[in-house]
C-alpha cells in the first residue's frame, strides 16, 4: 500500500495527522544518523543496543545539559528543535566533526518548519567546544537534499538487514561500536 | 567493566549512607564500592531489606544467590533497562523455526568444541599426550554438521564433552581426580570445582544476557525453562572450558587448593569456605584478563566476552547477520 506514495508525502500527511494508519515519521536523529551511518540508522530505527556507558554518550549528553543552561528543546510534531535564538533555529553539536550529518539535520528542522508548519527561518549550527556559528539557509538546494534523504531513510529503516558494517573515523565514538563490530 | 564481589560469611548486607556495607556476624564491617560492582554474589546466609534491594536496583546491580552447597539458587536482577517486545518475538521465532533453532544449537555446539578442544591442545604434551583425544574431538566436531536435530546435538556435545573430561585426569596431578562427571551431590573434589566453577559461569551468563533485552529463558540447545534461564545454559557451555576449568587446573596443579580445602560427608565432597575464596579470587581475576579482540580492535576482559555473546545473538535474531559463536582464538 504504501510503496506507491512518495515517503515525502507520507511524512507530511503523518505530519498533519492524515495518515494514522500508515505513519512514517522522521525525526532529526535519524536525519543525522542517515548521514554519518545508515547502519547506525538501521540500528535504531529497531530499538538495538545503545551503550548507555559508552563515553561519548554520556559526553554528548552532558554537553546537551550544560552547554545552554535551563535551555528546553521544544517538540514540534516530530522534531525537537533545540533552541529558538533571535527567531534562528540553533542546533547544538558537542563537536564539529559531524558538521555535515549535523548541518543536514538542521535543514531537516528548517524545512519542517516551512512544510508542516509554513514558518521560513533561518538557522545556526553551534558547536560550544569550538565557539564557532555558521549560518544555515533553506535554499532549494537543500530542500531537495533533504527530500532526498527522506526517500532514503525510508528505503533504509524497511530492510529486513542492516547495511554491512563499514569503518568509519568516527565509529571508535559510536554507542553501537561493539554491537556493530562483534 | 565493572566487578563482581563474593560474600562468603553469613551477615547482613545493608545500604549505608551512599555505600554498601556488609556486617559479618563476628561483628566486622566491610564496605563494597557501588559505583564499580556489577554484581554480588551472596554465597552465605546473609539478610538484608527491601531499601538495600532498591540502591541496588538504582545501580543497575544484581545480586546472585547461592544456596546451601553452594548450588546456584537465583538472581535478583535489577530492573531492565531496556524492555524490547521485538527482541523477545525474534528469540521465540528463532525457537519455533526447527532449522533455525537447530542452527543455533550446532553453532552453540561447534563453539563448545573448539574451546574445550583449545585447553585439550594447550595441555598435550606438557604433562600428558593427548593426541588421541585432539582426534577424538575433531571427529566429534564433524559430526555436527550431519546432525539433524536438537536431541542429536545434544549428543554431539554430550560425546565431545565426555573425551574432553577424559583428559582431566591427565592434566591434574595425582591427588585430584575427575573419575566421570557427577553432579548432585559432586562425589569428589574435582566434581566439586567444577560445579562451583561452573555456577559462576552460569550467574555472569545470566548478567551478561540481562544486558540486553533478550530473555534469559528462551533458548536453542538446551529446552527453554528446562531451568529457570536456560539461554545461559547455552552461553555458558561455550565459556566454561575458558573459565571454569583453565582456573580449576590451575588452582590444583600449582597446589593453591589442596585436599584441605574440601570436606566430604555422606558422599557429598564440597569445598570449605577458603577453598570457595581461593577459588572465586583466582575466578574473578580470569575474568579481569584481557585480550586483543580483532574486530573491536582493543583489548576487552573475559568478562566483556560473555556480554559480547550476548549482543551477537541480539544482533543475529534481529538483523538477521551470521552468528559466530565464541571461539577461542589466542
Amino acid at each position: 500500500m504504501s510503496e506507491s506514495i512518495d515517503p515525502v508525502d507520507r511524512l507530511l500527511a503523518t505530519a498533519r495527522g492524515d495518515a494514522a494508519a500508515d505513519p512514517f515519521r522522521v525525526t532529526g536523529v535519524m536525519m543525522q544518523y542517515y548521514h554519518a551511518c545508515e547502519r547506525e540508522l538501521w540500528f535504531a530505527s529497531r530499538q538495538l543496543e545503545i551503550d548507555r556507558e559508552n563515553p561519548a554518550v554520556v559526553r554528548g549528553t552532558r554537553v546537551d545539559e550544560t552547554a545552554y543552561g535551563g535551555r528546553e528543546s521544544k517538540q514540534l510534531g516530530m522534531i525537537a528543535i533545540d533552541l529558538l535564538e533571535d527567531g534562528r533555529v540553533v542546533e547544538v553539536k558537542p563537536s564539529s566533526k559531524l558538521v555535515e550529518p549535523a548541518r543536514m539535520q538542521l535543514a531537516y528542522y528548517l524545512w519542517y518548519l516551512d512544510r508542516v508548519a509554513g514558518v521560513q527561518r533561518d538557522g545556526v549550527l553551534a558547536h560550544p567546544r569550538e565557539r564557532e556559528r555558521e549560518t544555515v539557509e533553506l535554499t532549494d538546494d537543500l530542500a531537495e537534499r533533504v527530500e532526498d534523504a527522506i526517500r532514503g531513510i525510508h528505503d533504509l529503516v524497511t530492510e529486513e538487514s542492516p547495511p554491512p558494517a563499514e569503518e568509519k573515523p568516527f565509529c571508535e565514538a559510536c554507542a553501537y561500536h561493539d554491537f556493530c563490530w562483534c | 567493566m565493572d566487578r563482581n564481589y563474593h560474600v562468603f560469611s553469613n551477615g547482613r548486607l545493608e545500604r549505608h549512607e551512599d555505600t554498601l556495607r556488609l556486617a559479618t556476624e563476628d561483628g566486622e564491617k566491610k564496605h563494597i564500592p557501588i559505583e564499580n560492582a556489577e554484581a554480588v554474589y551472596l554465597h552465605g546466609q546473609i539478610d538484608f531489606n527491601t531499601r538495600l534491594l532498591s540502591f541496588l536496583n538504582d545501580n543497575g546491580i544484581a545480586a546472585h544467590v547461592f544456596g546451601w552447597n553452594d548450588y546456584y539458587s537465583g538472581s535478583v536482577m535489577p530492573e531492565r533497562g531496556q524492555t524490547s517486545g521485538r527482541t523477545v518475538v525474534s528469540q521465540v521465532r528463532a525457537y519455533d523455526d526447527p532449522a533455525h533453532r537447530r542452527d543455533l544449537a550446532a553453532a552453540f555446539v561447534r563453539g563448545s568444541i573448539h574451546n574445550m578442544r583449545a585447553n585439550v591442545a594447550y595441555y598435550d604434551g606438557r604433562s600428558a599426550d593427548l593426541d588421541a583425544t585432539l582426534e577424538r574431538l575433531d571427529t566429534v566436531a564433524d559430526s555436527v554438521a550431519e546432525a539433524d536435530d536438537v536431541e542429536e546435538l545434544m549428543g554431539v556435545e554430550a560425546t565431545a564433552r565426555k573425551a574432553y573430561y577424559g583428559t582431566f585426569d591427565s592434566v591434574l596431578r595425582d591427588e585430584f581426580e575427575l573419575g566421570t562427571r557427577e553432579y548432585n551431590p559432586p562425589p569428589n573434589e574435582v566434581n566439586s570445582l567444577l560445579s562451583f566453577g561452573n555456577a559462576l559461569v552460569y550467574a555472569n551468563c545470566v548478567s551478561a544476557i540481562r544486558a540486553t533485552a533478550l530473555d534469559p529463558a528462551v533458548s536453542y540447545l538446551h529446552e527453554p525453562g528446562e531451568r529457570r534461564y536456560s539461554l545461559s545454559l547455552d552461553l555458558a557451555d561455550l565459556f566454561k572450558p575458558l573459565l571454569t576449568d583453565r582456573v580449576l587446573f590451575r588452582l590444583v596443579n600449582r597446589r593453591q587448593i589442596t585436599t584441605d580445602d574440601f570436606e566430604t560427608e555422606l558422599g557429598e565432597c564440597l569445598l570449605t569456605e577458603r577453598g570457595r575464596q581461593t577459588f572465586s579470587k583466582e575466578f574473578e581475576e580470569t575474568l579481569e584478563r584481557t585480550v586483543e579482540h580483532p574486530e573491536l580492535n582493543r583489548k576487552v576482559s573475559y568478562q566483556y566476552l560473555l556480554r559480547l555473546e550476548a549482543y551477537k545473538l541480539k544482533k543475529h535474531l534481529l538483523a538477521g547477520e551470521a552468528y559466530e559463536p565464541f571461539r577461542r582464538w589466542w
